[in-house]
């Protein structure tokens, strides 16, 4: 068991670091690759991730990451492989914004600020539970199907115990989440402003 | 439509959620007299080596007898912690390099055979590269092994291992023996941290709770300095609760007084100007919650505490007790009615220039009866000393030490 829950960890990590980089890709070249051409991009980056390589190295390439990001939640590694690969409409700024005050709220009392630790409740506090299907319902009321998806991915794989945590905030939320919903709120922001701006000079009086 | 089945399947997993929450075990309460019960008797001859014997030890009484941890080759050791064996025996762990936290720095174990007061050959139990093959993630170093006797017999070794940065960067792995330390299973992470599973460590011993389960004191150092109690189902923590918060305390180590009542001694990490003394938390819930109580008046040096509870009611504690520097080792005891105080000066370099001073540090305490006391401190960070106190040698200290009880005031401020 503890060896298969590894060998996902470092498939789930290396088809992760596949992602990103195909997403850097298409980035520097600022174009959308054909939906064959990621796929085909991502399965021989994943294998070049996954397998070790020799060359002086005692694992592979993933393990190394792995070793400095540990495991990524379900919700990120969901989100990110699902931006590449489905054509869905992005996560809502509302979601983003609850998850950064979330995450805003929860990491400086995670690591010590005080004696009430909410990530104890990560391990099986039903009201925890409960707030989480009620993010998740609202995430449907507000029609945004694929954060239900994602929500309940994560709620299954923490109950079968997909990876080594036994905690759900751990499928649902890691630091590098709470940095792209923070910077992807400075970057909405940023455009609105900027269109704001254009509209402006569009249509000041002569 | 496509709405209706993303709900539905919310629904699914919230019915599998639910029915895993309620799949879990219910808080238990401590186990008490969990000592280990040796298969024969031990009997050890005495060897009068002791550097300072007390005044308080009348001659006819065996003096502690001394040993030393075998030597491994490398230029550093630090970390040594026991446990009891059932053949009567005591399995010691530490990690050895060529420096504290070096890359060639492996986690080795010996057996104490009480009878020839000799351990065995040391044997590296696990180095980075298996521990990083085995965990399936870069590991840049190893450190603090601490063994618990899990309900079923079977040994655990916690480790720390840490993958980028310093200590503070630590995660805690273990692994799990069938054949008293002889084998280990492969190595499994615990998960104790939102923040990149970091800084979660071990250095004290674990505690077990009535359902078979392990309490084991943890504590981070990144960021917030505080205790942590974890509770640990084999292989992985299943619920934790702090123990205290800030920036103060770590390395908790806890005295069981009751199935619901503990009390944790930490070594202080406090900045300049306050208080360099024991912080103490308190439970009354089997480890639940925990509430900070006034510090113990024995000075800490941001340096680690040891300590035991006996069969007579007697508790011995060891420390620097000097709040700064670490180059004097104490045994200290106290019963319920007496104050803490020092019945053995184990180490003591305060009469040298301070350049010639030595560190002696990180004590780790076991009983093998419930009656006598194994010590194991590291010695200039070169050596680790082991020390055994006899039953009759703790009895005879904690007779003195009521006796002397009477017009004594409390010694321990500061020395």
């Amino acid at each position: 068991m503890n060896h298969l829950t590894q060998t996902i960890a470092l498939m789930e990590m290396s088809i992760t670091c596949a992602a990103v980089i195909t997403l850097l890709l298409q980035k520097t070249f600022s174009q959308e690759f054909p939906l064959l051409a990621k796929l085909m991009l991502i399965l021989i980056l994943a294998n070049l991730f996954f397998w070790p390589l020799g060359m002086g190295m005692e694992l592979p390439l993933s393990a190394y990451v792995r070793g400095a990001v540990g495991d990524l939640s379900i919700v990120t590694t969901l989100l990110l492989w699902t931006s590449l690969l489905l054509a869905s409409k992005p996560a809502p700024v509302a979601f983003k914004l609850v998850l950064t005050f979330i995450a805003i709220i929860f990491y400086p009392l995670a690591l010590g600020f005080g004696m009430l630790d909410p990530y104890a409740w990560g391990y099986g506090s039903i009201p925890f539970f409960i707030a989480v299907l009620l993010f998740a319902l609202v995430c449907g009321l507000a029609n945004w199907n694929k954060g239900v998806w994602i929500i309940a991915i994560a709620i299954l794989a923490w109950a079968v115990h997909w990876h080594e945590s036994a905690n759900l905030w751990d499928y649902l939320l890691d630091p590098f989440l709470a940095i792209w919903a923070l910077l992807a709120i400075f970057g909405t922001l940023y455009r609105r402003r900027k269109d704001k701006a254009r509209s402006g000079y569009l249509f000041r009086p002569g | 439509m496509s709405r209706v089945i993303a709900l539905c399947f919310l629904l699914l997993a919230a019915v599998i959620g639910l029915l895993h929450i309620d799949s879990r075990p219910a808080w238990a309460p401590f186990a008490i007299n969990a000592v280990v019960i040796t298969e024969e008797e031990v009997v050890l001859e005495p060897v009068p080596k002791s550097k300072t014997p007390s005044a308080l030890i009348k001659p006819s009484i065996a003096s502690p007898i001394s040993t030393w941890l075998p030597d491994t080759g490398t230029p550093s050791v630090h970390a040594a912690s026991l446990i009891a064996l059932k053949d009567g025996g005591i399995r010691a762990f530490w990690f050895a390099g060529s420096r504290e936290g070096a890359a060639d720095v492996s986690i080795y174990s010996s057996t104490f055979d009480s009878k020839s007061s000799s351990w065995s050959a040391p044997v590296v139990v696990i180095d980075r590269v298996n521990a990083e093959k085995a965990l399936s993630r870069y590991i840049a170093k190893l450190g603090n092994p601490v063994p618990a006797r899990m309900a079923d017999g079977r040994l655990q070794l916690f480790f720390v291992t840490v993958s980028v940065g310093g200590w503070a960067g630590s995660s805690i792995s273990s692994m799990i023996s069938d054949d008293e330390g002889l084998t280990w299973g492969v190595p499994q992470r615990l998960i104790s941290s939102p923040l990149i599973n970091l800084s979660t460590l071990v250095k004290s011993p674990a505690i077990l709770f009535t359902d078979g389960r392990l309490g084991l004191p943890a504590y981070h150092e990144w960021i917030g300095r505080f205790g942590e109690f974890l509770r640990i189902d084999a292989g992985q923590v299943i619920d934790k609760r702090r123990m205290s918060s800030g920036r103060s305390a770590i390395q908790p180590l806890v005295f069981v007084n009751d199935a619901q009542d503990a009390t944790a001694y930490f070594r202080q990490t406090r900045s300049a100007g306050q208080a360099k003394q024991v912080p103490v938390s308190q439970t009354q819930n089997a480890g639940q919650s925990w509430r900070v109580e006034p510090d113990l008046p024995i000075a800490n040096p941001n340096s680690a505490v040891a300590g035991l509870q006996l069969n007579d009611g007697s508790r011995i504690l060891v420390l620097n007790n000097r709040e700064s520097g670490r180059y004097r080792l104490v045994l200290m005891m106290t019963d319920a009615k007496s104050q803490w105080q020092t019945i053995e000066v184990l180490e003591d370099d305060t009469a040298l220039p301070e350049d010639q001073r030595k560190e002696f540090s990180y004590p780790y305490l076991i009983t093998l009866d419930g009656n006598d006391a194994h010590l194991v401190y590291t010695w200039d960070r070169k050596k680790i000393h082991h020390r055994y106190f006899s039953g009759a040698w703790l009895k005879r200290a904690h007779v003195q030490l009521s006796a002397s009880e009477v017009g004594n005031t409390p010694e321990e401020k500061k020395q």
